[in-house]
């Protein structure tokens, strides 16, 4: 049985390792790995007798490399090779947005930035680029958003794989990603006259419940409901469910003090509990700057705010796309960095918070996996 | 063909067995990466991205000049010049 509670933490200042029991009661904090660089994407490969550990270093200077770790964070080291676009190819790479565990033994998927997915089959050390999505016949088209345009959602699920770009949207493979296609219907998007493009949305975070085939839930770029140009208004449009595998959506953002957010997440044991964290579309801060997270227990049909132990005030963080996450312990936790550098840890489920580490750099990204 | 020496900074050292000054045969600076692009992959990999460009907060320096304004890569090299690849002041 898994002992240990793993946290990876990327901060802009490099990547923290934080070990507690499976109380969760203290965690103690290793790091920075990384030289100070910034961490966007990290993942616990639990897959080994030994869990392996990755996490993305996007070096300012000297390119992108990936850091592996074989001792749960004591020490990292670097892979042979990072992703990389051939020479002919035209493109280069400015970050890892995703790290994902793929279908066969030591095979890791990697989502970039320009929005482009590499696998490995050999656990890091050597990396190909996967045609089928990276020069889909809309990749010329994508648009970088405000963080860059990053392909930060990689979905397996079985021969299906999901795909989320901002700017470019959900994308859909059926074949073990061999080819994909855009599935995009119902998810809106406001920076453009038609408010239902084929692709080319703001999609910032996709999730999903293995326990519910065919059923994702999106956090898309809202904060839309007052444009009042070309294409009308799209209220609603920030939060999204599909039951069919991602080929059409509707919103399930009703209840919610705003649809603009960037994490969404599953809860381990039901599909129907979904966590979002509203902020405020022009500031990208806490309501009010008073955080919340938000629980859905019927799948979008209503929400309840969450934040007992949270600051009721003067708190302006943002909560970015992959800042957010939540263990599958029986009474499971939820957790969250702040881009300014707090670890928030929500037990049973969200109904206490309490901050574990209140000093870290801005967090781009948390995972948590029991090994 | 002038024969120059390209200086590693520290945090480069590491990509080509510790090594400070690597000695190389080049015409210009361009030919002096390329020299290092196979000679030593790893460290190229480093200085420069896959489309060829040197990465965009690096320096580098023929003798006291930022190549930036001179002839970029182009910069043509003679005998004893030193090449010093430095990262740029920035960050935060």
């Amino acid at each position: 049985m898994a002992e240990r509670v793993v946290l990876m933490i990327g901060t802009r200042k490099g990547v923290f390792v934080a070990e507690s029991a499976r109380t969760r009661r203290r965690f103690a904090l290793r790091g920075p790995f990384g030289d100070g660089v910034p961490v966007y994407a990290t993942l616990v490969d639990t897959r080994g007798a030994t869990p392996r550990l990755y996490a993305s270093n996007c070096n300012p200077f000297f390119g992108m490399k990936v850091l592996r770790s074989t001792d749960l964070g004591k020490t990292f080291t670097e892979t042979k090779s990072a992703p990389a676009f051939p020479g002919d190819d035209g493109r280069a790479l400015a970050n890892i947005w995703a790290l994902e565990a793929g279908a066969r033994k030591r095979e890791l998927l990697c989502g970039a930035e320009p929005a482009a997915l590499f696998r490995s089959r050999d656990g890091g050390d050597s990396w190909e680029l996967v045609p089928g999505i990276s020069n889909h016949e809309h990749a010329r088209q994508w648009q970088p958003g405000a963080g860059g345009l990053c392909m930060h959602t990689i979905i397996r699920d079985g021969r299906r794989l999901h795909i989320g770009i901002s700017t470019g949207g959900h994308y859909l493979s059926e074949d073990d990603g061999e080819t994909f296609t855009a599935s995009n219907g119902g998810v809106g998007a406001g920076f453009t006259p038609d408010p239902y493009p084929v692709f080319g949305q703001c999609v910032h975070k996709i999730a999903r419940h293995e326990a519910a085939p065919g059923r994702l839930y999106m956090q898309n770029h809202g904060g839309w409901a007052e444009w009042d140009g070309p294409g009308g208004r799209r209220p609603g449009i920030g939060v999204l469910r599909s039951d069919d595998y991602g080929r059409t959506w509707r919103s399930i953002a009703s209840g919610l003090p705003s649809d603009f957010g960037f994490p969404i997440v599953v809860h381990p044991h039901d599909p129907d509990i979904v966590y979002v964290v509203p902020l405020e579309p022009q500031t990208r801060a806490c309501p009010g700057g008073a955080p919340a997270v938000w629980r859905s227990e019927n799948g979008g049909a209503s929400w309840t705010r969450l934040s007992r132990g949270l600051p009721k005030k003067e708190s302006f963080f943002t909560v970015q796309r992959d800042g957010m996450v939540i263990d599958d312990l029986r009474s499971p936790a939820l957790y969250f960095g702040t881009t300014t550098g707090q670890l928030w840890i929500g037990r049973d489920g969200g109904e206490q918070w309490e901050c574990l580490f209140d000093s870290l750099p801005p967090i781009p990204t948390v995972r948590v996996a029991l090994v | 063909m002038p024969s120059v020496i390209v200086f590693i900074p520290g945090p480069l050292r590491p990509y080509c067995a510790g090594r400070a000054e690597l000695p190389v045969d080049a015409d210009t600076v361009g030919e002096a990466l390329e020299v290092l692009e196979q000679s030593q992959p790893a460290l190229y990999r480093n200085v420069c991205d896959e489309t060829g460009a040197v990465r965009r907060h690096l320096n580098v320096f023929v003798n006291t000049d930022n190549v930036r304004d001179l002839d970029g890569v182009r910069t043509a090299l003679r005998q004893g010049d030193v090449v010093t690849i430095l990262p740029a002041v920035s960050g935060g």
